[in-house]
C-alpha cells in the first residue's frame, strides 16, 4: 500500500509541473512562442538579451522564448495524445465487442485486421502512412488514433467473450433482447473501465509515438513547436547549447512518467499490465 | 507438432499477403506513379504512353495481381532517386539494422535475466525497489532523448566514443545501449511481475514445506515458469524493438533500413519506403513465427491453441 501511495504522489508530482508549463506559461504577459529575437538567440536558461530581458529557460537558435515554445508543444502533444487515444477508444471498443459478441466470421475478419496490424511495426506503418498522407497536426490525431485501436479491441473483445455468456445477458437475450440493446446496455458499461486502464496506459506510448514521428520530421511541422521536433531541431547544436535538446527531453519525461506512473496505481503489476502489454 | 509449425507457418504467410496488400494501397495513395517519375515539363501524351507502359492505365484488379507477382519476384520497381532496384538498396542496408537489433536485443534479455533473477535473490527491499524505480524511469524515456543524453554524456563531454556512423565496435556501443535500456527496462518489469506471480503458486509452498532454501525454489521451481511468458513478450515486442532501430538509427546516422526509410520519405522515394516497410515486416513475422514455434516446444498446451 505505502509503494502505491509513494509513486501516486511522484506521478501526481511530474503531472503538476506539466500543468504548470502548459497552462500557466501562456498566461504570462512574456509567452511568445513565435516572436524572433536575433540578437538574443541560444541564451542558455536563465540568459539577459542585449535589451535586458530575461529567458526563464534561454532562447533557441532563432532567439525564440524556450519556455513559451515549451508550453506550446505541450498544449500540441496533449491535444495529439488524448484525440488520439478518443479515436482508438472508440474504433477499439466497437470491433472489439462486435467480435466478441457476435464470434464467427464477424470475429476472424476483425481480429485478422489486428494481428495484421500488429504484423507491422507501428513506428513503421506510421511513417508510410505519414509519408504518403502528408502530416499535420489533426492527420496525426487521427493516424495515431487509427494504428492504435487494436490493444483495445483485444481486451474488449475478450472481456465481451465471457460476458456474453453471463446470466443477465442470457436472460435478456431469452426475453428478446436485441445484440445492439445486449451490446449497449449490458457489455460496454462492464467494459468501459477496463477500457480507460488501457487509455491510460496507451495515453502515454501515443505521446512518446507523436514526439518519435515529430524529431523524425514526419509529425508536427514547423513553425509549430513539438517536443519531439525541439529535441531533433537542438541536436545539430548539441556541442554549443545542449539546453535545446535537454529541455524538451525532460519536459516528455516528466509527462509520460507522471502518466505511466499513474496508470500503474490502476494496474498495480497484476495480470492486467502483461495482457495490455501483450495487446499492444 | 508438424501440424502446429504447418498452420502456424501457413498463418503467416498470409500475414505477409496482407502486408503486401496494405503497401499496395499505399501506393495507390500516394498518387499517380507516372506523374511522380516524369519531369515537371512532360506532356499529357508524355504521361500517357509511361501510364500504359507502366501497366496504370488497366483495372485496379490487374495492377494488384500484378504487384504481387512482381513483389514475390522481388522486384518493388525502381528507387525514384538512384535509379536502381528499391530491394537492392533495402537489402545492402539489413546487416547493419540486423546488428544493431540483434546485440540490443542479446544485451538487452541477457541483463533483464541477471538482474531480474540478482533481484530476486537479494533480501533487501531497497535495492528492489531502486532497481524497479530505474526501469520505470528509462521506460518513460524517448529513444531519441536517450540517445542524445548518452551522446552528450559519451562522446560531447567524455569524448569516449564516437556519436555517429557505423565501422568499430565503438560506433556499436551507444546506439545497442540505448535500444538494449529499453529493451532491459520492459523485461526486468515484466520478469519481476511473472516471478511475482509464481511465488503465490501452490507448488512453491510445497516445495518451500519440504524444507527447501530460498535459492533453490527459486533457481529450480520457479524460474523455468517465469521464463515461459518472457518468450513471448520477447517475441511480439520485437515489432517494438524494430521501430526503436529505426528512431535509434537516425539519432546515430546508423547506416541501417530504417535510416534509409526516413531519408527516402524526405526525398519522396515511394518504392524504397515501401521495400522498406515489407522487408522490416517479413523479419518481423518471420522472428514471431520462430518464437511460436519454439513457444510451442516449450510449452505442449499451446500446441493445441
Amino acid at each position: 500500500m505505502r509503494k502505491i501511495r509513494v509513486s501516486t504522489g511522484v506521478a501526481l508530482a511530474l503531472l503538476f509541473g506539466i500543468l504548470l508549463l502548459i497552462a500557466v506559461v501562456p498566461l504570462l504577459p512574456t509567452y511568445d512562442p513565435y516572436g524572433q529575437n536575433l540578437s538574443a538567440s541560444l541564451l542558455p536558461p536563465g540568459g539577459v538579451s542585449f535589451d535586458g530581458r530575461m529567458y526563464l529557460l534561454g532562447t533557441d537558435t532563432l532567439g525564440r522564448d524556450m519556455v513559451s515554445r515549451l508550453a506550446l508543444a505541450g498544449q500540441v502533444s496533449l491535444f495529439i495524445g488524448f484525440s488520439a487515444v478518443i479515436v482508438s477508444l472508440v474504433i477499439g471498443v466497437a470491433l472489439g465487442l462486435l467480435a466478441g459478441f457476435f464470434r464467427g466470421w464477424v470475429e476472424n475478419v476483425i481480429m485478422g485486421i489486428a494481428d495484421l496490424q500488429l504484423s507491422i511495426p507501428r513506428v513503421l506503418l506510421l511513417i508510410a502512412v505519414a509519408a504518403i498522407l502528408g502530416s499535420g497536426v489533426f492527420k496525426l490525431a487521427i493516424l495515431l488514433g487509427l494504428t492504435s485501436w487494436v490493444a483495445y479491441g483485444r481486451v474488449a473483445r475478450a472481456m465481451a467473450l465471457s460476458l456474453r455468456e453471463r446470466e443477465f445477458v442470457l436472460s435478456a437475450t431469452t426475453q428478446g433482447a436485441t445484440a445492439t440493446w445486449n451490446i449497449r446496455k449490458h457489455l460496454l458499461p462492464n467494459v468501459l473501465p477496463q477500457m480507460l486502464i488501457v487509455g491510460s496506459y496507451e495515453l502515454g506510448q501515443i505521446i512518446v509515438l507523436e514526439s518519435a514521428l515529430s524529431y523524425l520530421g514526419l509529425g508536427v511541422q514547423p513553425p509549430l513547436p513539438s517536443w519531439g521536433l525541439m529535441v531533433s531541431e537542438g541536436q545539430t547544436y548539441l556541442e554549443l547549447d545542449p539546453w535545446l535538446s535537454v529541455l524538451p527531453s525532460i519536459a516528455l519525461f516528466m509527462l509520460v512518467a507522471g502518466v505511466q506512473i499513474y496508470s500503474q496505481t490502476f494496474t498495480s503489476e497484476n495480470d492486467m499490465s502483461a495482457e495490455v502489454v501483450k495487446a499492444s | 507438432m508438424a501440424y502446429f509449425i504447418l498452420r502456424r507457418a501457413f498463418q503467416s504467410v498470409l500475414t505477409v499477403l496482407g502486408v503486401m496488400t496494405v503497401t499496395f494501397f499505399l501506393v495507390r495513395l500516394a498518387g499517380d506513379p507516372a506523374l511522380l517519375l516524369l519531369p515537371v515539363e512532360a506532356t499529357d501524351e508524355d504521361i500517357r504512353r509511361l501510364r500504359s507502359a507502366l501497366g496504370l492505365d488497366q483495372s485496379l484488379i490487374v495492377q494488384y495481381v500484378k504487384f504481387l507477382t512482381n513483389a514475390l519476384g522481388g522486384d518493388f520497381g525502381v528507387s525514384l532517386r538512384q535509379r536502381t532496384s528499391a530491394l537492392d538498396l533495402v537489402l545492402e542496408r539489413v546487416p547493419a539494422t540486423l546488428e544493431l537489433a540483434l546485440t540490443a536485443f542479446v544485451l538487452g534479455i541477457l541483463l533483464a535475466f541477471a538482474i531480474g533473477l540478482l533481484m530476486r535473490l537479494t533480501t533487501s527491499a531497497k535495492v528492489r525497489t531502486t532497481i524497479m524505480w530505474l526501469a520505470l524511469a528509462r521506460q518513460a524515456i524517448p529513444v531519441f532523448s536517450f540517445g542524445l543524453i548518452l551522446i552528450l554524456i559519451f562522446s560531447v563531454w567524455l569524448r569516449w566514443l564516437p556519436s555517429l556512423g557505423r565501422g568499430t565496435i565503438q560506433h556499436l556501443v551507444l546506439p545497442a545501449l540505448t535500444l538494449a535500456t529499453y529493451e532491459l527496462a520492459l523485461y526486468l518489469r515484466l520478469f519481476n511481475a511473472s516471478l511475482s506471480a509464481e511465488q503465490r503458486q501452490d507448488y512453491v509452498r510445497t516445495a518451500y514445506s519440504k524444507g527447501q532454501s530460498r535459492t533453490t525454489v527459486i533457481l529450480k521451481h520457479m524460474l523455468p515458469n517465469a521464463l515461459l511468458p518472457l518468450v513471448t513478450i520477447a517475441g511480439i515486442n520485437l515489432g517494438l524493438l524494430l521501430g526503436g532501430t529505426v528512431v535509434t538509427e537516425t539519432v546515430f546516422s546508423w547506416p541501417g533500413v530504417g535510416r534509409l526509410i526516413v531519408q527516402s520519405v524526405s526525398q519522396r522515394d515511394y518504392p524504397v519506403i515501401i521495400a522498406g516497410v515489407f522487408i522490416i515486416s517479413l523479419i518481423f513475422v518471420l522472428v514471431n513465427l520462430i518464437v511460436d514455434i519454439l513457444y510451442g516446444f516449450l510449452d505442449p498446451r499451446v500446441r493445441v491453441a
